[in-house]
C-alpha cells in the first residue's frame, strides 16, 4: 500500500487530478451549477472534439515529434466532405461521410508522414508547412465559404442524443451527443495501441531516443509514417464530428485550436521532449482546459481577464508537470549513483 | 519622339471621347470587392435595377476573386477608359488610395462604400452609424422580449471597435426607450471570438449561471446563430430571445423554426443604388449638404459622420424575418 502510494505521488496524474478537483469545487462554490446533470453533460459534449485532437497530438508528442497541422487538416477534410456530399445531394447516414473523411485524413496524414518519417525532416517545420498548404487548398482550390446547411444524415448524427440530462431546478436540458461514443472508443483504442502493441512501444522508445530505438530493432521510419497517418485520421474524424455537432461548416473556425490542445496535453504530463506520457494524463489535462474555457462565466471571471486566467493556469499546470519530470530524473540519477556506489 | 506623340494623341482622343460622352449619359461603374461573393451578387441586383429605372449608363464590374491588386488594376483600367464616376467597395482601403488619387486627378467622381478611412474620394457612404445600428438591434431584441427582462450583450472581441460601438448603442437605446429592461451588470459583455461554437457554449453558461436572463444581443454574424443553438438545446425556446446581425440564407432554419424572431443586416443592393445616386448628384454639380436624400430606402436622410466632410451615414439597416428571408438571394 505504501509503495503504491509512493509510486502514485511520483506520477503526474494525481496532481492534475487534484488541480481539476479544486477547479470544479471553485466553480461549484461560485455558481452552484457545476455538479448538475446538465452541466456535466455540457462538459462531456464540449470535450469530444478537443479530446480527439488531444489523443492524436499526445501520440505525436510521445514520439518526440509535434504536429501543428491537425486543425487545418480537420478543416480541409470536413469541408471537402460536406461540400462534396451537399453538391451530390447525399441523403444517407453518417457512414459515408465518416469513411470519406477518414480516407482523406489518412492521405493528408501520410503527406506529413512521408516528410517526417522517410525524409527525416523536422516535424515542426513540416507541419507548419502542410498546415499552410491545407488551408490554402481549402481556400483556393475549394473556394471555401461558410456552409449553412449540411447533409441531413450528418445533421441527424450531430443532434442525436444518447440521453438528455435535465436539471430539475432550472429546467435546462442538455444532450449527450452520440459522437461521445466515438470519442470513448478512440480513447480505448489509443490506450491499447500505446500500451500493448509493438507499434505503441516503438513510439515511446523513439521519443526516448530515436537512435537507440532503431538499434533496438524498431522500424522507426515506418512507425513514424503510420503514426502521422493515424493522427490524420483521428483529426479528420474530429473535424467531421465538429461539423455535425454545429450543424454548419465554418471552414476557418477550428484554426488556432492547436495551441490550447497542445497545452492541455503537456499539462497532463506528456513530456514535450518525447518518450513519456499517458492517455489518462492527456485526458485529464485536456479536460482541465475544456472546463476552464467553458466555465469562465460560471466562475465569474470578467471577460477581459479571461485570457490571463487561462494563461496562468497553463503556466502553473505545466510548471507542476515539469517539476515532476525534474524530480523523477533526479530520483533516477540518485538511484543510479547509489547502484554505482554499491557496485564499487 | 514618335512614341510620345502617339501617346499624346491617344490621350487626347480618349479625353475628347470622354468629354463628348460626358454630357447627360454619364458612365458610372460600381466596383465591388469581387464578382462571385453572394453579397456583391446581391449588390449587382440593386445596381442593375437602378440602371433600368433611371436609364443611366450604370453597371457593376468586379474581379473574379477578392484581391486588392486585381481591384487596383481594374480601377486603373476604368480610369484609362475615361468613365465618369467610379463607385468602389475597397478590398484594402490603404492600397487603393494612390489609384483613387489618379482617378480624382483625372476628374473622375469617386464614391466609396465601407471605406470610411479613404481620403481620395468625393464621398464615402456608410449604411449606418454604429450607434444607430446598435439601437436598431436593440429594438428587435426588445420586441422579441416584450420590452422587459434581463439582457446582456455579446461581441466578437472586447477589442473589436465596431461591435462594441454597436453594443454601446444598443445599451444606450435600452436605457432611453425600454425602462423595464435591465442590463446584466455582472456580465455586461461576453466574447464569442467570431466563432459559432464559442457563442453557443458562452450562451449555455450564461443561461446556467443567470436563470433570469431573458435576452442576448448579438453583434457578430456568428453570435445570434450560436445563441439560437443553445436556446434550442436547453429547451428555452419562447422563454429567452436573441437578435443580432445574420445572413439570411445561413439562418433560414432558425428563423423558420421561430427560435429567432428577427435578425438585422444591411442590404448591399440598396447600398449599390445609393452609391450610384450620390455619384449622379455629384456629377450634376449639386451641393451635398446634410441631410442628403438619395431617394433610396434607408438612404433618404444621410448625415455626415461627426468630424468628417466625406463620410455619409444612412439608416440602411433591414430586418430579416421568416417572411422575407428568401427574398435576398444570399
Amino acid at each position: 500500500m505504501r509503495q503504491w502510494l509512493r509510486r502514485l505521488t511520483r506520477r503526474n496524474e494525481p496532481y492534475i487530478f487534484l488541480v481539476l478537483l479544486a477547479l470544479c469545487l471553485l466553480i461549484e462554490v461560485r455558481s452552484g451549477q457545476f455538479f448538475t446533470a446538465n452541466n456535466l453533460v455540457d462538459i462531456a459534449s464540449a470535450m469530444v472534439v478537443p479530446g480527439l485532437f488531444a489523443l492524436g497530438i499526445y501520440m505525436v508528442i510521445v514520439s518526440g515529434g509535434i504536429d501543428v497541422s491537425f486543425p487545418a487538416l480537420a478543416s480541409l477534410t470536413s469541408y471537402a466532405t460536406t461540400k462534396y456530399l451537399l453538391d451530390a445531394g447525399y441523403t444517407g447516414g453518417i457512414w459515408l461521410p465518416m469513411a470519406m473523411s477518414l480516407v482523406m485524413g489518412a492521405a493528408l496524414g501520410a503527406v506529413n508522414g512521408v516528410f517526417i518519417g522517410f525524409f527525416g525532416l523536422p516535424a515542426m517545420i513540416v507541419t507548419l508547412g502542410t498546415s499552410s498548404v491545407f488551408k490554402g487548398l481549402m481556400q483556393g482550390a475549394l473556394n471555401s465559404v461558410q456552409l449553412a446547411v449540411i447533409p441531413e444524415g450528418m445533421r441527424q448524427f450531430g443532434t442525436d442524443a444518447l440521453f438528455v440530462a435535465t436539471n430539475p431546478v432550472s429546467g435546462l436540458s442538455s444532450r449527450m451527443p452520440v459522437s461521445f461514443l466515438i470519442f470513448a472508443a478512440v480513447v480505448l483504442l489509443v490506450f491499447f495501441l500505446m500500451r500493448y502493441t509493438y507499434f505503441g512501444r516503438g513510439i515511446y522508445a523513439m521519443g526516448g531516443n530515436e537512435v537507440s530505438a532503431h538499434r533496438a530493432g524498431f522500424h522507426t521510419r515506418r512507425t513514424k509514417f503510420f503514426l502521422y497517418v493515424i493522427v490524420g485520421m483521428i483529426a479528420s474524424a474530429a473535424g467531421l464530428i465538429r461539423t455535425c455537432m454545429m450543424q454548419q461548416n465554418h471552414p476557418t473556425n477550428m484554426l488556432g485550436m492547436e495551441m490550447n490542445i497542445i497545452a492541455g496535453v503537456v499539462l497532463g504530463g506528456t513530456a514535450i521532449t518525447g518518450g513519456a506520457g499517458s492517455v489518462t494524463g492527456c485526458m485529464l489535462g485536456t479536460l482541465l482546459i475544456v472546463i476552464v474555457e467553458n466555465s469562465m462565466i460560471l466562475i465569474g471571471i470578467p471577460t477581459v481577464w479571461k485570457s490571463v486566467f487561462v494563461g496562468a493556469l497553463i503556466v502553473i499546470g505545466t510548471g507542476v508537470s515539469a517539476m515532476q519530470v525534474v524530480r523523477a530524473n533526479r530520483l533516477a540519477a540518485n538511484r543510479n549513483l547509489t547502484q554505482e556506489a554499491a557496485k564499487a | 519622339m514618335r512614341k510620345l506623340l502617339a501617346l499624346l494623341l491617344a490621350a487626347a482622343l480618349t479625353l475628347s471621347l470622354g468629354a463628348a460622352l460626358a454630357q447627360e449619359n454619364w458612365e458610372i461603374v460600381v466596383v465591388p470587392k469581387d464578382a462571385s461573393n453572394p453579397w456583391f451578387v446581391r449588390m449587382k441586383v440593386g445596381v442593375d435595377e437602378y440602371a433600368k429605372e433611371t436609364g443611366l449608363n450604370l453597371y457593376q464590374k468586379g474581379t473574379p476573386e477578392i484581391d486588392a491588386t486585381l481591384q487596383a488594376q481594374l480601377v486603373q483600367d476604368l480610369i484609362a477608359q475615361g468613365v465618369d464616376a467610379i463607385c468602389v467597395v475597397p478590398v484594402n482601403p490603404e492600397s487603393l488610395e494612390p489609384v483613387l488619387k489618379q482617378a480624382m486627378d483625372a476628374g473622375i467622381v469617386v464614391i466609396a462604400h465601407e471605406g470610411a478611412s479613404l481620403t481620395n474620394v468625393n464621398y464615402d457612404i456608410e449604411a449606418f452609424s454604429n450607434s444607430g445600428y446598435g439601437a436598431f438591434i436593440m429594438d428587435n431584441l426588445a420586441e422579441a422580449m416584450g420590452g422587459e427582462g434581463l439582457y446582456t450583450t455579446m461581441v466578437a472581441h472586447v477589442t473589436n471597435a465596431s461591435h462594441n460601438e454597436w453594443a454601446d448603442g444598443g445599451v444606450a437605446r435600452q436605457k432611453e426607450a425600454y425602462p423595464n429592461m435591465t442590463l446584466l451588470e455582472a456580465e455586461p459583455r461576453v466574447e464569442s471570438e467570431d466563432n459559432g461554437d464559442v457563442a453557443y457554449n458562452k450562451a449555455k453558461e450564461l443561461f446556467k449561471k443567470y436563470p433570469d436572463l431573458k435576452g442576448i444581443m448579438g453583434t457578430s454574424s456568428y453570435d445570434a446563430p450560436g445563441i439560437a443553438r443553445a436556446i434550442e438545446e436547453l429547451g428555452l425556446q419562447g422563454k429567452v430571445f436573441t437578435s443580432g446581425t445574420g445572413m439570411p440564407a445561413a439562418n433560414k432554419a432558425i428563423l423558420d423554426s421561430g427560435i429567432v424572431k428577427s435578425l438585422t443586416l444591411w442590404d448591399p443592393a440598396l447600398a449599390g443604388k445609393a452609391m450610384a445616386a450620390l455619384a449622379v448628384k455629384v456629377l450634376k454639380g449639386e451641393e451635398i449638404t446634410a441631410p442628403v436624400d438619395l431617394g433610396v430606402e434607408g438612404y433618404t436622410a444621410l448625415t455626415f459622420k461627426a468630424g468628417s466632410d466625406k463620410v455619409l451615414e444612412g439608416q440602411g439597416w433591414v430586418v430579416i424575418t421568416k417572411d422575407n428571408v428568401d427574398s435576398f438571394g444570399f
